[in-house]
């Protein structure tokens, strides 16, 4: 695992800081009114006309160190820290909500197609599935905000948000305490602030809970027909025992198994920041901003975000690991 | 190689058989089919229209759907490229009249003529520029409301123009084969490479399997989009460039999928048998290892040229595309965006016709998946 | 009373020329070809064939189990009268709940790896006494204070655990397995092979069945455990109330326990008597067939004979009497007319023509 991390790391690194043909490291620090020559004094003072692997070793250092640096421009810009720490709870209110809206419809899909398999709600499902799994994010998000913000008003229907985390009139009416807004709201017992986080993160999570639900349910539906051909399972029709029982007791509890395990990987990749959905939405997520730091040519925010969603997901394939080894008592560590 | 069947092509044509057989009783896999071969149609027709000039060029290299009677490289590589398959197709089944049937048909869809008065593919109509007509919408399906306008009656736009006054309908058409080209480019190109890379590597085994398994990782830990993102910024803006960093993105899983493979058949029975009469690595892993193991990759391959088209797509939307009138359909969808409520239609059909297309060749992916899966199977 | 009617007045489970057809990609599996049997109360009875005679698609007929590319063509299965091919999945359900219990073969993957011994047990007494319990019941010795959960009438859900809890104990102990209580904490990955055949036994046990159907419950275990096996059904015989059905394909486990014995072939019964009586004078010429091919250790060195020509095809199965393409003594009836299941001597019955009253 160290050696992946120190892999990203290098590469990560030489994307953003070693090609200054594409992101030259000094516009961070300099301002328009800087003449050739300061520019040049501060590129030494930085380093930046030093060896690569030397300016790694220092840039490597100021990451484990904690020293990230700021983002946007040296002198104006808010420290890298403080940026995500502001952003990054609405990522992960987006993710969790997403991920439990994509379980809670792609696994009963999943089911429903292998206890009716060949048949036609197999088949609705499956198109279904397959559909989202081939939409673009931008095109389904965009839907979506059309028929629920702006047609159901046209309509005289009560409409979603499309755009935001939370309405603009209730910023600050409760103490920011996980930056959250469904969290904030409930721990402050404000209910119709919770409500409208509720309403606003509703679109955005079903965008990404339509794309990824095909897959979940394509992998329940698979494991669920491999564990109904198992011998237990005919012992267990054999008692006599119902059929639902059958299929709650005996089957779901190996077949969801491979299942619980690329959920987590899931959630781990959308902690990451969904991007184009951040984007649609103007979601107040990491993803977003990682998309306007790449455009602004902002390399130190770019390595940054890279490297802290790839350690995200690292480190969520070790914690699905050790959760495959508790939910199958057969694998002993 | 004699002409006679030999036991073992008989074998696979058998098993191919049954797969096939298999795989047209599921209605979706029928549909996916008759999609994308309506789409692989659809391009190649536009292509034969519209001269290739017109069309930006990926890799530098003409991509293989287009053909034409004068001679310029892409004859070349198109014979190389369908040559090749038609050796394997001959070594895998012995039977030359499959071979046979598979250059008639590429004779026949490559270089057909086809007539050019036909009215409904206008070769200029993307790039016909008339203000008067800007931001209207014009089908019988959907009224997109009051804020709005829709075309001139008399006019044969089909779905609308966009802030230029282009038709949309024509950009769309030209935008299906330049996505279905480069998709298939990058699918392709990542899988021979991730393929040969990752058979050599596990067959070896040792250091070698080792480290590329270590380089794979890596590659793994980055969300797709993000790498694709950030390589797209390093290597710039053009359609070239955005290929390779799809490509970067995309090999990786080849060489997992390989490997797994190949792992799998090297402890088998046949290899030891292989091996004993002699045979040398090579010729036990290209012959006899990496047939076995094609089926894997073939459902990755499918389901991946969705896959590609929508990173690709995305890619362009999130604004890396060289210029705003290049015909491609994240890049129609983009500029979109500025019209959001405006002019719905200009992001809704380019999305959806990602949608169709990624569908089509998932359907066929997910229903070869379905019927290779060795645990399903009789 | 004729010797028929005294059959039928104990017979527990009648058998009446079942059809039962496969679906397969290659054609159609004539799996079962007019398979009769009659079984009494009581007794333990050997079903004794080939690999794919058909042995266990007969069992998972009767239990209802059978695979959705099956087809039951014809025939009629006869349970104390009743026939259930004519019953409902949802009475069928009942009836394996209550009255059929099934042991298989491999207990390594007939167990349930992610679920405990106990629960497996426990749901197995729960859907057989679960509502008893519930209402009030209490199995004889099982504890608890009778007198009081019979008043109040409905016993809670801690309370029912804790009864069915102590059913498995005893069910376990009767299997003979050591520390009942730890078992039913265990997974199945960590038992032994022959204790968790045992197990399985216990499982079935619990639910006092009419019918008990043990499908090569001996095949997957070495020879000292499946000696243990046997020698436990035999003990347990005594106690259960059961009819037991014992398939195998190993003539030495028929010996060791079954009371009668009938023979199939290609899904045709062909020859049914009681065990000393077959093992003693065999009639029909493929049971003649497969005595001779049991070697015999304290003989000298003879070659293994054995019955010439393969099993058949049962897409294509041979006519009428499956056996003749193999058989020794075949006439020209033999593939005309399928040869039915008549009684030679008392209890001894034979289907084929060489024991025709009649010669043709």
């Amino acid at each position: 695992m160290i050696f992946v991390l120190f892999g990203v790391s290098l590469i990560v690194f030489y994307l953003t800081h070693g090609i200054p043909s594409a992101w030259d490291p000094v516009t961070a620090y300099i301002t328009p009114k800087m003449t050739a020559s300061q520019i040049q004094a501060i590129r030494v003072q930085h380093g930046f006309n030093q060896p690569i692997y030397l300016q790694y070793f220092y840039w490597l250092r100021d990451v484990l160190q904690g020293n990230w640096g700021h983002a946007g421009n040296e002198a104006s810009g808010f420290p890298v820290s403080q940026v995500f720490a502001m952003r990054f709870p609405f990522t992960v209110e987006l993710a969790t909500v997403g991920t439990i809206m994509t379980v809670g419809l792609g696994i009963p899909l999943g089911i429903i197609s292998a206890l009716k398999n060949n048949k036609l709600p197999d088949h609705a499902s499956r198109i279904f599935a397959l559909t989202g799994y081939s939409t673009p994010s931008y095109w389904i998000g965009f839907v979506l905000q059309l028929v629920f913000f702006y047609y159901f008003a046209q309509w005289g229907l009560p409409s979603l948000p499309s755009h935001g985390a939370l309405s603009q009139v209730l910023d600050g009416t409760v103490p920011l305490v996980t930056r959250m807004p469904i969290v904030d709201g409930l721990l402050a017992g404000n209910l119709g602030y919770a409500w409208d986080g509720l309403l606003h993160v509703i679109l955005p999570a079903f965008t990404l809970a339509f794309i990824s639900l095909g897959y979940l349910a394509r992998i329940v539906r698979a494991s669920m027909l491999e564990v109904l051909r198992q011998d237990y399972i005919i012992l267990a029709r054999s008692k006599g025992l119902r059929e639902r029982v059958v299929i709650y007791r005996h089957a779901l509890r190996n077949a969801l198994i491979p299942a619980a395990t690329l959920t987590g990987l899931f959630l781990a990749g959308l902690l990451g920041g969904a991007v184009i959905t951040e984007y649609i939405f103007s979601w107040p997520g990491v993803g977003q901003l990682s998309l306007s730091a790449v455009f602004a040519g902002d390399a130190n925010f770019v390595a940054y975000y890279t490297l802290v969603t790839a350690l995200i997901i690292v480190v969520a394939n070790l914690v699905v690991d050790v959760l495959y080894i508790y939910l199958d008592p057969r694998i002993k560590y | 190689m004699s002409g006679k069947r030999t036991r073992e092509s008989q074998a696979r044509t058998e098993e191919l058989r049954y797969t096939l057989h298999q795989l047209f009783r599921n209605p979706l896999v029928v549909l996916g089919l008759i999609l994308s071969v309506f789409f692989i149609f659809l391009s190649i027709y536009v292509t034969k229209i519209v001269s290739p000039a017109q069309f930006a060029n990926p890799l530098g290299l003409q991509p293989l759907l287009l053909g034409s009677l004068s001679v310029d490289p892409s004859i070349f590589l198109n014979i190389a490229i369908y040559g090749g398959i038609a050796y394997i197709i001959q070594r895998m089944y012995d039977n030359k009249w499959a071979t046979i049937g598979f250059l008639a048909v590429v004779f026949v869809v490559l270089y057909t003529p086809i007539p050019q008065q036909l009215w409904i593919v206008n070769p200029d109509g993307p790039n016909q520029v008339d203000f008067t007509q800007k931001l209207c919408w014009s089908n019988s399906l959907i009224n997109w409301g009051t804020q709005s306008t829709p075309c001139p009656a008399a006019s044969h736009y089909f779905l609308g123009t966009d802030d230029y006054g282009r038709d949309l309908f024509m950009m769309i058409l030209m935008a299906i084969p330049l996505d279905l080209a480069i998709a298939l480019e990058i699918v392709i190109i990542s899988t021979a490479f991730g393929v040969f890379l990752g058979a050599v590597a596990a067959w070896s085994g040792g250091k070698v399997d080792e480290i590329l398994l270590r380089i794979t990782d890596i590659f793994f830990a980055f969300p797709g989009l993000i790498l694709a993102l950030v390589l797209a910024a390093v290597l710039g803006r053009n359609i070239t460039t955005l290929t390779i960093a799809v490509l970067i993105v995309w090999w990786p899983t080849y060489v997992r999928l390989i490997r797994g493979q190949i792992l799998a058949e090297k402890s088998k029975n046949y290899v030891e048998a292989l091996r004993s009469l002699g045979l040398s690595s090579k010729r036990i892993l290209f012959l006899h290892i990496l047939p076995n193991s094609i089926y894997p990759i073939l459902v990755q391959c499918t389901l991946d040229i969705g896959g590609v088209i929508l990173t690709f797509s995305a890619l362009m939307f999130l604004g890396f595309s060289p210029s705003p009138a290049l015909p491609e359909l994240g890049n129609l969808a983009s500029s979109g965006v500025t019209y959001f409520f405006q002019a719905p239609w200009l992001i809704f059909f380019p999305g959806a016709t990602i949608v169709v297309i990624s569908l089509a060749f998932n359907l066929i992916g997910d229903g070869i998946r379905d019927v290779l899966d060795p645990r399903l199977r009789r | 009373m004729s010797e028929l009617q005294r059959e039928s007045a104990q017979a527990l489970l009648e058998i009446q020329d079942l059809r039962v057809d496969f679906t397969t990609y290659a054609g159609k599996v004539k799996v079962l070809n007019g398979v009769d049997l009659k079984l009494r109360e009581g007794e333990i009875f050997g079903l004794v064939g080939e690999s794919g005679c058909g042995k266990s698609v007969t069992a998972l007929t009767v239990a209802g189990l059978l695979p959705e590319n099956s087809e039951i063509v014809s025939g009629k299965i006869l349970f104390k009268g009743e026939d259930l091919l004519k019953k409902s999945s949802n009475e069928m359900r009942e009836t394996r709940a209550v009255r059929v219990a099934m042991i298989f073969q491999d207990p390594m993957t007939f167990l349930n790896p992610v679920l405990t011994i106990g629960t497996q047990l426990t749901e197995s007494i729960d859907v057989r006494y679960g509502k008893e319990i519930s209402s009030g019941w209490r199995p004889p010795g099982a504890g608890g204070e009778p007198g009081a959960a019979a008043h109040s009438g409905r016993t809670g859900g801690r309370e029912k655990k804790r009864i069915l809890n102590k059913m498995a104990v005893e069910a376990l102990k009767k299997v003979r397995l050591p520390d009942p209580e730890r078992l039913l904490k265990s997974f199945p990955h960590e038992l032994s092979g022959g204790m968790r055949q045992r197990v399985m036994i216990a499982m079935a046990l619990a639910r006092n069945p009419d019918l008990l159907i043990a499908d090569e419950i001996t095949t997957a275990l070495d020879v000292t455990i499946q000696a243990q096996i046997l020698e436990l059904l035999r003990a347990l015989r005594g106690e259960l109330r059961s009819t037991i059905v014992v398939i195998t394909h190993d003539l030495g486990v028929v010996a060791e326990v079954c009371d009668r014995v009938g023979v199939m072939y290609a899904g045709d019964v062909v020859e049914v008597a009681a065990v000393d009586e077959l093992f003693a004078k065999p009639l029909h010429p493929y049971t003649q067939g497969l005595l001779h091919a049991i070697p015999i250790v304290t003989g000298g060195n003879e070659r293994l004979e054995s019955v010439r020509g393969t099993v058949p095809d049962l897409i294509h199965p041979p006519p009428a009497c499956r056996f003749n393409p193999r058989c020794p003594h075949a006439w020209d009836i033999c593939s005309k007319e399928k040869p039915p299941l008549l009684s030679e001597t008392e209890g001894h019955f034979v289907a084929c023509h060489l024991y025709r009253k009649e010669k043709p």
